[in-house]
């Protein structure tokens, strides 16, 4: 049981992450319909930002955190504004920044792998290494920081939708583009805000996750498809759905490593498999958007 | 056609495709061993760009599987003659079976449904098939692939050298009649309107969710059989080259050269093929960094691609645009 427990907190945390980029590519089709591969590689970049401010600067970590996340909402819109935004006013199919974007991908990835050596450069934890006990449930500091952060942005996000006027406007634009300009709701600022929130959700992602890991020019790929997994299975509707998704998807894939009797390169293959089956067999995925 | 050239007339597709073919084969006896083996990629690329240009330019569908389909391709003709030791004719022929299933297996579900799904699919599936391959054990030989092996003697003949590169070229004389031919069918002309408007064309008698599977199988299946072609290019297949990268890159490919159009397919391929060895001596190993670069701006500049700038000069020279 113990085991389990552990298990299970270590799952939370990585599920939080994979929620977070879930949530990101969520704040971004909401509005849009654009699918955002390249939000991995802004947790990547956001990774490197974390190297840089804490590692390397050594600064203070709610000031290094506070710096990246600023500059990961400056990249998310500046890829809006030179990327995204000539396309969509300019009438092109959805299929015209969606690739725009996968070769955005590339050219983030890219531009890290020129400027930072090839092997892997450690970002550190949060509140220091350490172990938190609360009765049977146990374990790191950084494990805890990351579940109690993503709840603290999930609800952020709900009581955004749920409770301002600024969010109902990003639903009005996601229920029907046309109609919410002709109410006078500003398509251009919303998309700029979508894509500027989102590489700061995903970026929070990629600076939690990177402790881990470390930070590697080659880790967005894999974040972006386990947080549209997370995102497939739980559900585009709900901004819970990213969350349900990942937490799913990382306990399944933590299930796999520690107790199937497969050899443990095919948890890789767990949140492939679970894509596909959702989106094969349940694509609105878990959670049903209100109506 | 203009009848300047009375050659031109006569030229029908069959001479003209044997002449392309002697062209691209009888290079091949001109080149060393290194550019031999640039030359065959060089060739394998063009295909696998004009199977692809039909799936994504045609007929409007992404899917990142392509190179999936390369791999089991190459896989399975090497599995099935060295391990479970079939004729060859047999084994290629089980090779294909396999990425029809496979192909049918991805596209009957997926394309039932609207949107950007069979393009998540076979991002997953491609993914997998590395996972797959990697932890294949002895049946795949884990990541380093397998190796030592080689093309076997077909009714006595032990192809190598030169004359295997004549039989690319023929793959890819082969490759560009068939899909022109098809292109220019109903089955080409159903496929453009499934990727311009499927509603019009679900209306017009066309079976939208057929067409997709149809060209989905079909493109995939000449991806397969490029694979066994290439399996005896290095007499070795190993995992990265399978992956999701150049998944990518043959998109991009597409992309730079001109979707939809094969010459375009053919443009992209050779240039971005060939960029990485004009750029080494100025970046080194980033040449990915200019690919996402020109991707970015075709899709900005001239969704066309660089056969659209073509066309605009041709235009422009002809003095007055023709119809």
């Amino acid at each position: 049981m113990q085991d389990f427990f552990e298990l299970a907190v270590g799952a939370a945390a990585s599920g939080c992450v994979y929620g977070l980029i879930g949530l990101a590519y969520l704040l971004i089709i909401r509005p849009t319909g654009i699918i955002n591969f390249a939000v991995g590689e802004w947790a990547m970049l956001a990774a490197f930002g974390g190297y840089v401010t804490l590692t390397k600067y050594e600064w203070p970590y709610p000031v290094g955190m506070a710096v990246v996340l600023g500059l990961m909402f400056v990249v998310g819109w500046a890829t809006e504004r030179v990327v995204v935004r000539r396309l969509v006013e300019g009438g092109a199919p959805l299929l015209a920044p969606i690739l725009a974007l996968l070769g955005m991908l590339v050219v983030f990835r890219e531009s890290i792998s020129v400027t930072f050596p090839p092997d892997p450069h450690p970002v550190p934890d949060a509140f220091g290494i350490g172990r938190l006990e609360l009765g049977p449930i146990g374990g790191t500091y950084q494990s805890f920081f990351t579940i109690v952060t993503a709840l603290g942005v999930f609800i952020g996000a709900w009581l955004f939708f749920e409770r301002t006027v600024a969010g109902k406007a990003f639903e009005a634009v996601a229920l029907n583009r046309r109609a919410a300009a002709l109410m006078g709701i500003d398509l251009t600022r919303v998309t700029a805000l979508s894509f500027g929130a989102g590489a700061v959700v995903a970026g929070l992602g990629g600076l939690l996750v990177a402790p881990n890991i470390s930070a590697h020019y080659l880790m967005g790929v894999p974040l972006a498809i386990q947080g549209f997994t997370a995102l497939v299975i739980g559900g585009v509707g709900r901004v819970a759905g990213p969350l349900l998704g990942g937490l799913l998807l990382a306990l399944a894939e933590q299930l796999t490593v520690r107790y199937a009797p497969v050899p443990a390169g095919y948890a890789q293959g767990v949140p492939l498999v679970l894509l596909m089956v959702f989106l094969l067999l349940r694509p609105t995925g878990l959670l049903k958007a209100k109506v | 056609m203009k009848s300047e050239n009375p050659l031109a007339l006569r030229a029908t597709p069959l001479i003209r495709g044997a002449g392309a073919f002697i062209v691209l084969a009888g290079a091949a006896f001109f080149m060393g061993d290194y550019h031999n083996d640039v030359y065959r990629k060089l060739l394998l690329w063009v295909t696998l760009a004009l199977g692809y240009n039909f799936l994504f330019g045609v007929c409007g569908q992404v899917a990142f599987s392509h190179f999936a389909f390369y791999g089991i391709g190459a896989y399975s003709i090497v599995i099935f003659l060295f391990q479970l030791h079939l004729p060859f004719p047999l084994a290629a022929i089980c090779g294909i079976a396999l990425c029809i299933a496979f192909a049918l297996a991805v596209a009957i579900p997926s394309t039932r449904l609207e949107g950007f799904y069979l393009a998540l699919v076979t991002l997953a599936l491609g993914q997998l098939f590395i996972v797959v391959l990697n932890e294949g054990g002895t049946v795949t030989g884990g990541t380093g692939g397998i190796a030592n092996y080689r093309l076997p003697e077909i009714y006595g003949l032990r192809l190598r050298g030169p004359w295997y590169t004549a039989v690319i070229a023929l793959l890819v004389v082969a490759t560009y009649a068939v899909l022109v031919r098809l292109d220019r069918s109903w089955f080409g002309r159903a496929c453009r309107a499934v990727r311009d408007n499927p509603e019009a064309a679900a209306a017009m008698g066309v079976d939208v969710a057929r067409t997709k599977v149809i060209a989905f199988t079909l493109t995939s299946v000449l991806a397969g059989i490029g694979g066994m072609v290439y399996a005896f290019v290095d007499n070795t297949v190993n995992p990265p080259i399978f992956g999701i990268e150049n998944a990518f890159l043959l998109l991009f490919m597409v992309i730079v050269g001109g979707a939809g159009r094969h010459a375009g397919a053919v443009i992209g391929a050779v240039l971005l093929f060939l960029l990485p060895f004009w750029l080494s001596p100025l970046v080194g190993h980033h040449h990915a960094l200019v690919f996402g670069v020109l991707v970015v701006a075709a899709i900005l500049l001239e969704p066309r691609g660089l056969i659209g700038i073509y066309d605009r000069v041709a235009d422009r020279y002809k003095g007055s645009p023709s119809r």
